[in-house]
């Protein structure tokens, strides 16, 4: 028979635990409500300079910029890398980081030189544990991230791709909002933008000022930007909502746990008033 | 008069959606003014200012951080990093913005890529006050071209 005392200091045990999980599942929901919110308001934006640069870019066949042909096979890859600054967000984390050594993992066996821009505090501690080369980290910036946090890795970005040839291409490993259940981590092309779907390569007779390229050059940092601000906005609603699920399950957990200490310590109880009752029926018995 | 889809959209909002009667905008090689049936067209804007003739005849006016224009023939489009309409503007704000980048310049002096930057903030700062009918202060000569 379990000990009355050991039942109840668990059952406490798991309630305060119980009163951590439900508070957190509740912040979380509140944030997630706002993140979603600014990752639907990032979208036009995005969508639109991403248009104008297909346009742009399918408009004329022998149009040169570096940002748009491949310069080396086999060479180095810039990996951004979006997480958390938190843990308990269930496989949030590590889903994100599962994509991101796969690719590193990749440049490495052909011989070539992965180097990380990791944002959040996760991705900071993970890769610096690992040897991987850091060009610069971010933490705790993607609850209060504006497109300035975006041009600012963007500019970062850029002038290492243009000041190193080796630079195969840019990457973003990021969590794609699916629904409040369903978020997938994935690796997303940023540089060079090789194929630009969405439009057919024809004459759309457009009138540029001051020229074709400067439009397309005032607008690569601008869709990088843009896409690296969505990127954080959308993994941060991921984020929250991951958090929500995690905690709403963990909350579940608790309360059955608590039901079946529950019954046990009554179980107890009961059994202990029982044997009570025997012991003084057969004192009383034993006298007569 | 004929109306003509218009938008403003910035990564953190879309500030305008709907039908309008023109658009004038200023780009890097100067004013342009778009009415329906525009050409298409595409242009780099600096911080500007942004004026919108709506629909019934009202002009409202913008502040515009940099971004492009582009007319195609179903509608115009600003993309840009930051927009906010001139009443919208808190000017204590785009002061403590001024003194901010004004600091900054001074901070960055022997790093071109910090003070480029930090000039651009400036320009954003002025441009909001100019564009919110504020006094630019001393600096005021140094709005945008």
């Amino acid at each position: 028979m379990p000990n009355l005392k050991d039942i109840k200091r668990r059952i406490h045990s798991v309630e305060s635990t119980m009163q951590i999980t439900k508070a957190m599942e509740l912040v979380a929901s509140s944030k997630f409500r706002r993140a979603k919110e600014r990752a639907e308001a990032s979208q036009p934006f995005f969508e639109q300079t991403y248009k104008l640069m297909a346009e742009i870019a399918a408009e004329d066949p022998y149009f040169d910029s570096q940002y748009v042909h491949k310069r080396v096979e086999h060479g180095a890859v810039l990996l951004i890398v979006i997480a958390g600054d938190r843990g308990l967000a269930g496989g949030f984390n590590s889903n994100v980081f599962k994509i991101a050594q796969a690719r590193i993992d990749e440049v490495q066996s052909y011989g070539g030189n992965p180097i990380v821009v990791p944002i959040g505090q996760k991705a900071v501690d993970y890769f610096a544990r690992r040897d991987v080369k850091v060009l610069r980290s971010y933490d705790h910036v993607a609850e209060h991230a504006s497109i300035y946090l975006g041009m600012d890795i963007a500019d970062l970005v850029l002038n290492t791709y243009k000041r190193h040839e080796s630079l195969q291409s840019v990457e973003i490993v990021f969590t794609n909002y699916v629904s409040p259940i369903s978020q997938v981590a994935q690796c997303m092309n940023v540089i060079p933008l090789t194929r630009m779907p969405g439009t057919n390569p024809r004459h759309c007779a457009v009138e540029y000022e001051p020229s074709p390229e400067a439009v397309f050059d005032k607008l690569v940092p601008q869709y990088v930007a843009g896409l690296v601000y969505g990127a954080i906005v959308e993994s941060f609603a991921s984020e929250q909502a991951a958090r929500r699920t995690a905690m709403e399950n963990a909350t579940d957990n608790a309360t059955e746990m608590i039901d079946k200490l529950s019954l046990q310590y009554n179980r107890a109880r009961q059994g202990a008033i029982t044997q009570e009752l025997t012991e003084i029926v057969g004192g009383a018995n034993a006298l007569e | 008069m004929n109306l003509f889809h218009f938008m403003i959209v910035t990564p953190d909002k879309t500030l305008f959606d709907g039908d309008v009667q023109e658009v004038i905008a200023r780009t890097t090689e100067g004013d342009v003014g778009i009415l329906a049936g525009h050409i298409r067209y595409a242009a780099i804007l600096p911080s500007g200012a942004l004026t919108v003739k709506l629909e019934n005849g009202d002009s409202r006016q913008a502040a515009i951080a940099g971004g492009v224009i582009k007319v195609s023939d179903t509608r115009t489009v600003v993309m840009s990093t930051a927009a906010e309409w001139a009443e919208d503007i808190d000017p204590d704000w785009a002061e403590r913005s001024r003194q901010d980048a004004l600091a900054k310049i001074e901070a960055a002096k022997d790093e071109p890529d910090r003070l480029e930057r930090a000039n651009l903030k400036l320009q954003r700062a002025l441009n909001r006050l100019a564009v919110s009918g504020h006094n630019t202060g001393t600096l005021g000569s140094h709005k945008k071209k």
